[in-house]
């Protein structure tokens, strides 16, 4: 989590200066991808929405070639064609990311069904996805799929109470889960920001999808600290914001394990090292080059 | 040249094409166990247009609910692991619907996938029949314009087959479009016959050779420009090419063929503003090598919507009379 949080912050800073454009961060809700993927198989695949730094490395993208993806360098994993919105690692079973709010889960709904009645593996797919995405007609038909073909889908919902910088009064008539009801699937809700919560919450549910090889969803509760994206002032309040601070992940986990000033000092160091060794390798890439270019 | 006043799928049988496609598919899952078929009543259409698959493959047909961008996005995903999704969206308007998926997932997904393994085979099949307002719109030129898609229009059985081999055995995103409203009546015997090739994408066909006139059509308007060169010697030099793949176009082809007329005349089904036929006379006025005796036309659809009295469906797209008319013109 503090490995997220600090490549976040080292790439907002990079977006000030003009090196990374603007970027879509999950500042407070990195407890979601490291509890979540933590649970995982490495055999089990995973579909993300558009903050994908956080799970990207929680699943375990090596920091070079995702600093160098981030930063469009022809060394990035994607060959920096990708770009943070659609990092793709097939390796790692992180099938793709989606721009574009809600496709996730449909096409989540038919990886998971290729997994089972194609592949015949008991590998799961978990797909994450934001609160507002369930307002969209691709959330509700990929449920509808998922739950009517019976597949291992695990719906991970990083309720954050924003789409964009719109609040819930203007998409959400009603309480998640009962959109999850209606398509007979059991909806599990925890607490996002503190990392044992969500993998105890996450390994019951990966567990009762792995078994039944039907989908589930898991309702995690979060505060998203950073702005939209980079570049898209917040309508919050820094009053606001500073409340939601007091339920920042890092606090929690810091607190629940005793790591100390010193201790958190020095494991900060170690990985801002590991930070600005990912940045000169991104640096010192080439631009990536296209066919298109040479005519 | 005896047209029926509107276009009935009752009188006028049409289901050469329609069983072609579906063996070509049958060929494909024959030889391959990747290939899947998704689609609203997918089950219902193999049992009448290909009893083969319904019968040796019942396991690899996915009956979706009418959920089209849904089921498009869910076929995609398959394709991650490795499934060869035919995704059928049946009537050309749900393309509409399904914008999303054919152009926002499948060619970014394979646009990406090719930075770390081999592209992705996903076939999106859909058809036009003129009907009404929301049935049976042309929309193949929209779609030769995002990156990332193969756009293939048979005019023919035996082109179909081939080219739904070929959509299935080269990676790469494919919408492939069936016009139900070439009649069975309307293809030679020899089209009918399945040549056991398959047929390359971007290569065109001549399908009558010619020196005086190059016209270049594809789909209905092709069979109908067929017939109306082949039923009048006045009009025998005409050089007649089907495109059978509107993206790649191969242009190499229509080129060579000016080359020799010095005359252009695209014929096509769909509207003609901004085109399939707008794009052939912009590449062919810019090509240095090609000079032309005559200034290049176009004939097609009007900038209309399809309306619902049948009595107005003959005129919308260029009739057989129509062709003969303009194809006297430019030759003259």
């Amino acid at each position: 989590m503090l490995t997220i949080r600090l490549v976040e912050d080292e790439l907002q800073r990079l977006c000030l200066t003009g090196e990374a454009s603007d970027l879509h961060f999950s500042k407070g809700q990195e407890a979601i991808s490291v509890g979540v993927c933590s649970e995982l198989r490495s055999t089990d695949y995973i579909v993300v929405h558009h903050r994908t730094i956080s799970p990207a490395i929680a699943r375990g993208l090596p920091m070079n070639p995702l600093m160098a993806e981030i930063l469009g360098k022809a060394t990035g994993i994607n060959k920096g064609l990708a770009g943070e919105m659609h990092i793709r690692s097939p390796e790692l079973r992180f099938m793709f990311a989606f721009q574009l709010v809600g496709t996730c889960a449909s096409v989540a709904a038919g990886l998971a069904w290729a997994v089972k009645y194609y592949k015949k593996e008991d590998d799961i797919v978990a797909v994450f996805l934001g609160d507002a995405a369930t307002s969209n007609a691709q959330f509700h038909e990929g449920m509808n799929l998922a739950a009517v073909r019976k597949v291992p889908l695990l719906v991970v919902v990083e309720d954050n109470h924003l789409a964009g910088n719109v609040r819930p009064e203007f998409y959400l008539p009603a309480p998640i889960e009962k959109r999850f009801e209606s398509y007979g699937m059991s909806a599990t809700k925890a607490d996002g920001n503190k990392v044992d919560k969500v993998m105890e919450a996450a390994r019951a549910c990966t567990e009762e999808v792995r078994a039944k090889g039907s989908p589930s969803a898991l309702i995690l509760d979060t505060t998203r600290l950073s702005w939209h994206k980079q570049g898209q002032r917040d309508v919050r309040s820094r009053a606001e914001l500073d409340l939601l601070a007091e339920r920042d992940p890092l606090l929690y986990e810091e607190r629940r394990q005793g790591i100390d000033a010193a201790l958190k000092s020095k494991l900060t160091e170690t990985i801002e090292r590991e930070i600005a060794g990912a940045v000169e390798f991104a640096r010192a890439s080439p631009i990536p080059k296209m066919a298109w270019m040479e005519s | 040249m005896t047209e029926p006043k509107t276009w009935n799928p009752t009188i006028n049988r049409n289901h050469l094409i329609r069983d072609a496609i579906g063996l070509g598919i049958y060929d494909c899952m024959k030889a391959d166990p990747s290939v899947y078929l998704f689609g609203e009543g997918a089950s219902m259409k193999m049992h009448f247009d290909c009893p083969a698959i319904e019968k040796e493959f019942p396991e690899r047909i996915v009956t979706l609910p009418i959920s089209e961008d849904g089921n498009t996005n869910f076929a995609v995903g398959a394709s991650l692991v490795g499934v060869k999704p035919v995704v059928d969206v049946i009537t050309s308007d749900f393309l509409f619907r399904t914008m999303d998926g054919i152009c926002n997932t499948a060619p970014k997904v394979n646009f990406v996938t090719e930075t770390v393994e081999e592209e992705r085979t996903v076939v999106i099949r859909s058809e036009n029949i003129t009907f009404g307002l929301t049935t049976g719109q042309r929309l193949e030129s929209l779609f030769t314009h995002i990156p990332g898609l193969r756009v293939i229009y048979p005019s023919n059985p035996r082109d179909a087959r081939g080219l739904m081999r070929t959509a299935l055995r080269h990676p790469g995103v494919t919408l492939f479009f069936e016009d139900r409203m070439i009649a069975d009546a309307d293809t030679r015997p020899e089209e009918a016959e399945d040549s056991g090739r398959d047929i390359s994408f971007g290569k065109a066909a001549v399908v009558h050779r010619g020196d005086k006139l190059t016209v270049v059509s594809y789909a209905l308007t092709l069979q109908r420009a067929r017939k109306v060169i082949e039923a009048d010697d006045g009009l025998d030099g005409c050089e007649l090419i089907d495109l059978r793949s509107l993206y790649p176009l191969d242009m190499g082809a229509i080129r060579k063929s000016v080359r020799k007329t010095g005359r252009l005349l695209v014929i096509e089904p769909d509207i003609t503003h901004s085109g399939v036929g707008a794009e052939i006379l912009a590449e062919i006025a810019e090509s240095p090598d090609v000079e032309m005796s005559t200034r290049p036309q176009r004939s097609g659809a009007p900038m209309s919507m399809i309306p619902a009295s049948h009595f107005l469906h003959r005129d919308l797209i260029p009739t057989e009379e129509k062709i003969k008319m303009v194809i006297q013109e430019r030759l003259n």
